[in-house]
């Protein structure tokens, strides 16, 4: 049961991750292309999925 | 702002600030290497699978056997072992070459950590000099091994010797010096501090018989992470295993590598160089578009007037020095907070990385950056200068 939400708490930091790279891209800025801005939307999903999973493995 | 700990705030330099800092540059991390960090970041987290022999470069997972081989042959070298930063790999070959008394061949504008690997084990280094364009060439380096030669009644045991130096970021003879070096039957070690991992760098081609690199100035990789690799004939001597048995418990190490001290990168350092290597290989096919990148920024720069490139031109390498004495200093020299008035305008338009203060010769290193980012870092110091009255060309 925990190692699914083990497992998913590294999916989440690693989305973040790729996250932390697309400031690095568009610093200072920030302008997104629209590629950047499909990648960011994919991300943010990818992390609430991880955090359903954490929540509904650890909390119930 | 964040913090890791009480007195630990968080580091978000990279994401915040486009960060010019001359020596940071090559040593950003790639993504994967952060995530390394994050999933190897414990002690000897690379220790969990390492079985007989015993020793780091032969661990199969994850596959460190394998990253080695692998570096080896983009390096055209025939074997390869990591390090805890370039200056430790100056250190293993100057230990095993150099004895108390023997000359080192280093350039006039040679890296510290050089001289003290060669003071630690008794050697003197002889430096040659760089020509009038600040460029170490053959011809040079041939004289002042035939100096030594004269003075001290033999040739030097060893030429260390930098591709691209960290003064200027120019481009030496290399290759001329490698010709030179095989003239005279001195090995040649390849200071690639500057250039491994940045650029495409084949020791076989170039006729070095050791290659340095850093992994914290150009692999990607966290602080301390180097290589040196070498030749099959140099490496039975640079890699020699330990022969040492002790006296009560006649224990022996025989797998052990002397000169690394048994296992070097034993860790998150050592997989987030693993975990950079596919970017490597890719950014290197991309060298040249870095050097554009570096002599667009320098072009617009020196639309400032007074503003003066003091490394070679044009631009072959992204750290340039700088001289901007006859102009951001002029401001300084009146202004209430002197040179930090230029580090203070740099921040509010999110640039960081020049020393702070500085408004007379200072390093910056476009490495990295985005097209977009270039040209808005020749717009913030064309804008701080036009707001400072100092002209602009157009």
């Amino acid at each position: 049961m925990s190692e699914k939400a083990v497992m998913e708490t590294f999916e989440a930091l690693f989305a973040l991750t790729d996250l932390r790279q697309i400031f690095r891209e568009t610093k200072p800025t920030y302008e997104l292309s629209a590629e950047q801005r499909r990648k960011v939307k994919e991300i943010i999903e990818r992390v609430r999925r991880s955090l359903e999973v954490i929540e509904r493995e650890m909390i119930g | 702002m964040s913090q890791i700990s009480e007195k630990i705030a968080i580091r978000a330099r990279e994401e915040l600030f486009i960060n010019i800092q001359p020596i940071q540059a090559g040593g950003r991390l790639t993504p994967e290497a952060m995530k390394a960090m994050i999933a190897y970041g414990d002690g000897y987290s690379t220790c969990d699978w390492c079985l007989k022999p015993f020793r780091l470069d032969k661990i199969r997972k994850p596959p460190i056997d394998e990253f080695h081989a692998e570096l080896a042959d983009f390096l055209g070298m025939d074997q390869v072992r990591v390090f805890p930063g370039a200056r430790r790999g100056f250190q293993a070959v100057a230990s095993t070459l150099v004895e108390k008394g023997d000359t080192v061949i280093v350039s006039g504008l040679a890296h510290y950590t050089e001289f003290l690997t060669i003071e630690i084990v008794g050697g003197i280094a002889r430096e040659v000099p760089p020509n009038e364009d600040n460029i170490i060439t053959g011809e040079a380096t041939a004289q002042k091994i035939e100096e030594v030669k004269r003075e001290t009644g033999k040739l030097p045991k060893l030429i260390m010797m930098e591709h691209f130096d960290y003064v200027f970021g120019n481009e030496h003879d290399i290759r001329g010096i490698a010709k030179v070096a095989k003239e005279y039957d001195i090995p040649l070690l390849y200071n690639g501090a500057y250039s491994i991992g940045l650029m495409p760098v084949d020791g076989r081609k170039i006729g070095a018989d050791f290659l340095v690199g850093s992994g914290h100035k150009s692999f990607a990789s966290p602080a301390p992470s180097g290589l040196l690799a070498t030749t099959d004939e140099w490496a039975e001597k640079v890699f020699r295993t330990s022969r040492a048995t002790g006296d009560l418990t006649g224990r022996r190490f025989e797998g052990k590598e002397v000169e690394l001290l048994g296992c070097t990168l034993m860790g998150a350092n050592l997989i987030a160089m693993m975990a950079s290597f596919p970017t490597i290989r890719e950014r290197v096919k991309r060298w040249s578009e870095e050097v554009r990148k570096s002599n667009r920024f320098v072009k617009e720069f020196l639309k400032i007037e007074g503003n003066k490139v003091l490394s070679e031109m044009p631009r072959k390498h992204t750290l340039t020095r700088v001289d901007t004495t006859g102009s951001f200093d002029e401001i300084a020299r009146t202004h209430k907070r002197r040179g930090f008035f230029l580090t203070k305008e740099l921040k509010e338009r999110k640039i960081v990385g020049p020393f702070p203060g500085a408004t007379k010769k200072w390093k910056l290193n476009t490495y990295g950056l985005t097209w977009k980012q270039v040209e808005y870092l020749a717009w913030a110091f064309k804008d701080i200068a036009k707001k400072y009255g100092i002209p602009v060309r157009e």
